[in-house]
């Protein structure tokens, strides 16, 4: 409806998150997505307090709609049906009721909390390590030299204790279907577990206001069954022909590359990837040419594998012009991975 | 000769026109230089008020941008500059100076019999300071916006290339603002009460602002020297917050929550006051608990200073740091409870006039009720970690600051306004627009707490597909909530032109500031008032000044 208002098509319009986990269930009481893990205390106090929070509501709102309709000024001159200033007994009462029922909500979520921070034996024998930065994330998993980028394998019925780093700004995990959020602090180390109980994809979010794409800071989840995961299905890397490593490097790219580079073009917080290769009248695809700027000098390049490998590993080392002040975050990627990447830059190549 | 003289007889000369602060200078020092509370007042409704537009403006580009999943108007870097520059304004520059600045000034040295507020000069330089803080502001969208959220969160707010340190050096001023302003009201509320005006015969309104003066006085300096650290690292390097230079930003966040949190009591608490006010007046009922409301609002003063850290129960902090502060929270919520009961009870029984100050009010307590309660359910430690930074917060503070906050300074605003003005706006007018605020806010913020509690984050400019009909019915909301505020703001302006007279005492209230004409003269009180009665109390109310329009 309103979308007919805007002339433009936003920008953002190729930014956003691909290729999310299907939406959450919902439980049986209709507020809360599907509890997938261990931690039941959190939606038993919430449903408490709500139940609390509703039948205070009910009340006062009550009252008041009563009395609005009963004792509405009728004539001009119409005194109050009462000048009661004060009642003792019903003071001290709803004093030390709502005392006594928020002292109980204090010490049920004190006890959730500290099953909650307290990381049991099992997980820190099985600790991933979720590595944040602008705007992704990077896992490492438990005696497995394997990475992930931007998106998480957990086996179910097994409890995961998360090792968080920050490279760069305040970030934060959360797990909706989880029910666990943790801060990601820079210079410190964090430390939150969960056991997932349910087989499934799930969202995890960056929950802390981090700049430009905190909202496409997504990964999806994986919890799958101990066969699955034996499989190791993190570590698939399908670089057999060309066009294999470019669709590799594609799906990457859906999970790391996307919140600041498109591939049609568009300039976004870094240069687009098109471009970077063009086809000759021949068919065959070499370089494009490129100006970068080099420790302050502009100067022009051919794009070649060991520039854009460079690129990735030492960002700053040549800064596309026109976003030399933009920062690039290493993006710590092996090397079948780099090559998937140039695989799916060369794929675009087009002829001029 | 004979000249036909007109005599005395024949034309008496008209009396002249009782002079009124609006009429007893004209001119543009007489404004810009005034001393007259009630001028400074005036000055600072159309100041707040401006900004509350803005903010609001702000507020509607938000929600249309999040019609669609991939976010419809901005590109991500432009939405983060609107979210924050709505936050910001709304926060800083109107709800934190609205009620105090505004209706605060015009009615507390009126409410204690006094001439003016006890140092006239300092209340003029605060006016003048949230003006430079505001063009501070103003100047950093200028040089580029910001974009680091209300929250000026470390590091990403040392990194950022936007205009942090104008933006900084502008809530710097706007504190000292409100800084001057509690200064001010302190003195005058210990200094200038009339003869026979005892603490406890003092309206619930001045104690409310006498509570809000105490926190702003000791908790604002905390912010200042919080962004004035954030400036001076980024300006110099200086290793505070970053940890790239040895600081630490979980210091930021407590630094700022050590002010941000009884902030929220310095905006809530004067709306509080005018509640009080309100719900006696226009039940005419002596308030239902006096002393125990007015010790409630010392009590939370003092209590909220000790409740920061449940902004930060996901940062990390240790286990007794959470278990003191999850228990000071829930202990807050109680003095809060009972004001709001209190509040019930006062109309219970009362009579109940359905006029739209009394209408803004019954919103405020039905919305400040659901605002309240799920601020206790954020307070329950485990479930605060799901909910924390979700929209289930962001509806929960809204709830707070626009539903309870924004309304209460609406109530007033219409309470008050025949007596500031000498006219009266459209009822009828004024009452569609408060039911239509009341549908359109909880339209907004309804849809909000669902999905929050389903995981949505904050502060996202794309979200994912399954969040978009919720975003959708909030958006719908947000922009029935946006005309009933256009309508209100119409009838307002219009009252300004065509608006019938007031009435002297226009809905029959018996604290001092209707015992002065309507508008009220340059030195308040035609007589020097002494009080001898308690307060609330309706047995002395002259029913005929309600019938009789304002000279």
């Amino acid at each position: 409806m309103f979308a007919q208002l805007i002339q433009d098509p936003p920008a953002t319009a190729i930014n956003y998150i691909q290729n999310p986990a299907a939406p959450a269930a919902i439980d049986e009481f209709g507020q809360l997505e599907k509890l997938a893990s261990t931690f039941h205390h959190v939606d038993g106090l919430f449903y408490f307090t709500y139940a609390v929070c509703i039948f205070f509501f009910v009340v006062i709102t009550g009252v008041l709609l009563f009395s609005c309709i009963k004792y509405r000024r009728k004539t001009f001159d119409q005194p109050p049906a009462s000048n009661t200033t004060h009642n003792t007994p019903l003071e001290v009462v709803w004093t030390v009721i709502p005392l006594i029922i928020v002292m109980v909500m204090f010490a049920w979520g004190f006890k959730g909390s500290l099953d909650m921070t307290t990381v049991p034996f099992e997980a820190s024998r099985n600790m991933y390590k979720a590595s944040a930065k602008q705007w992704d994330w990077t896992f490492s998993y438990p005696n497995d030299p394997a990475v992930s980028y931007g998106e998480l394998w957990l086996q179910v019925n097994k409890p995961a204790g998360f090792l968080l780093e920050s490279k760069d700004v305040l970030h934060a995990f959360y797990m909706p279907a989880m029910r666990v959020k943790r801060d990601v602090i820079p210079g410190r180390y964090q430390t939150l577990w969960f056991e997932p109980t349910e087989i499934g994809d799930y969202h995890l979010f960056c929950a802390e206001y981090c700049g430009e794409g905190h909202s496409t800071m997504y990964t999806k989840v994986h919890v799958v069954s101990e066969a699955d995961y034996q499989k190791r299905p993190w570590d698939v890397w399908d670089d057999s022909t060309p066009a294999a490593a470019a669709k590799s490097g594609r799906s990457l790219y859906d999970r790391i590359c996307f919140t600041c580079h498109s591939l049609n073009g568009t300039p976004m917080t870094g240069p687009s990837w098109k471009g970077l290769f063009v086809k000759g009248p021949d068919g065959k695809i070499t370089g494009g040419q490129r100006e970068v700027f080099v420790g302050g000098q502009k100067q022009t390049i051919t794009v070649d594998d060991a520039y854009i490998t460079e690129s990735i590993l030492k960002p700053d080392a040549k800064k596309a012009a026109g976003f030399q002040n933009n920062a690039m975050p290493t993006q710590a990627l092996d090397e079948r991975r780099i090559k998937g990447i140039i695989e799916l830059m060369k794929s675009l190549a087009e002829t001029n | 000769m004979t000249t036909n003289v007109p005599t005395i007889e024949q034309h008496p000369p008209a009396p002249a026109a009782r002079k009124n602060f609006w009429n007893v200078s004209s001119g543009f020092m007489s404004w810009a230089g005034t001393l007259d509370h009630k001028r400074i007042g005036i000055m600072y409704l159309i100041g707040v008020s401006s900004a509350f537009l803005c903010g609001g403006l702000f507020a509607l580009l938000v929600r249309l941008h999040l019609w669609e999943p991939h976010g419809m108007l901005f590109s991500n870097e432009t939405y983060n500059q609107i979210f924050t520059l709505h936050g910001a304004f709304m926060v800083f520059i109107f709800v934190i100076p609205a009620i105090p600045g505004s209706l605060g000034n015009m009615v507390l040295p009126l409410m204690l019999g006094a001439k003016d507020v006890a140092l006239p000069r300092l209340n003029l330089l605060s006016f003048y300071l949230w003006c430079a803080g505001t063009a501070l502001a103003i100047l950093a969208i200028v040089l580029g916006g910001f974009d680091t959220g209300w929250t000026f969160y470390a590091p990403y707010s040392l990194y950022t290339n936007k205009a942090v340190v104008s933006i900084g050096l502008g809530i710097f001023m706007l504190g000292f603002s409100s800084i001057f302003t509690g200064l001010n009201f302190i003195v005058t509320t210990h200094k200038l009460r009339a003869p026979g005006m005892t603490w406890f015969r003092m309206p619930l309104f001045v104690w409310a602002l006498y509570a809000t003066a105490i926190l702003q006085v000791l908790a604002t300096p905390v912010l200042g020297i919080t962004v004035l650290l954030v400036a001076f690292e980024r300006i110099y390097n200086i290793g505070i917050f970053d940890p790239r230079l040895g600081g630490d930003p979980v210091l930021f966040e407590h630094f700022f929550w050590f002010y941000s949190h009884p902030a929220v009591y310095i905006m809530v608490l004067p709306a509080f006051g005018i509640i009080s006010e309100l719900v006696s007046v226009h039940s005419r009922k002596p308030l239902f608990g006096y002393k125990l409301i007015a010790f409630s609002s010392l009590a939370i003063a003092i209590i909220s200073f000790l409740v920061w850290g449940h902004h930060m129960f996901t940062s990390g902090q240790s286990t007794y740091a959470l278990f003191a502060f999850s228990f000071l929270t829930f202990f807050v919520a109680i003095p809060t409870a009972i004001k709001e009961f209190s509040w019930v009870a006062t109309v219970y029984k009362g009579s109940i006039a359905l006029n739209s100050p009394m209408l803004y009010t019954l919103a405020f307590l039905i919305i400040f009720a659901i605002g309240g309660l799920t601020g206790v359910i954020l307070g329950a430690l485990n479930v605060d970690i799901h909910l924390h930074d979700t929209y289930f917060v962001v509806a929960h503070f809204h709830y707070v600051m626009m539903g309870s906050i924004a309304l209460a300074f609406f109530a007033g605003l219409h309470h008050w306004w025949p007596k500031m003005f000498g006219v009266m706006y459209d009822e009828t007018l004024a009452k569609i627009a408060a039911v239509t605020i009341f549908i359109g806010f909880n339209a907004t913020f309804i849809p909000q707490f669902i999905m929050g509690s389903r995981g949505m984050p904050r502060r996202y400019a794309t979200y994912v597909p399954e969040y978009a009909p919720f975003h959708q019915a909030s958006t719908i909301g947000a922009m029935v909530l946006g005309s009933g505020v256009a309508l209100m703001v119409y009838y307002l302006v219009a009252s300004l032109f065509q608006g019938r007279k007031a009435m002297e005492n226009q809905w029959g209230g018996v604290t001092l500031e209707w015992h002065t004409p309507t508008p009220p003269p340059l030195e308040n009180f035609e007589e020097p008032p002494i009080v001898t009665t308690e307060v609330y109390d309706y047995s002395t109310l002259d029913l005929e000044t309600m019938r009789t329009p304002a000279r």
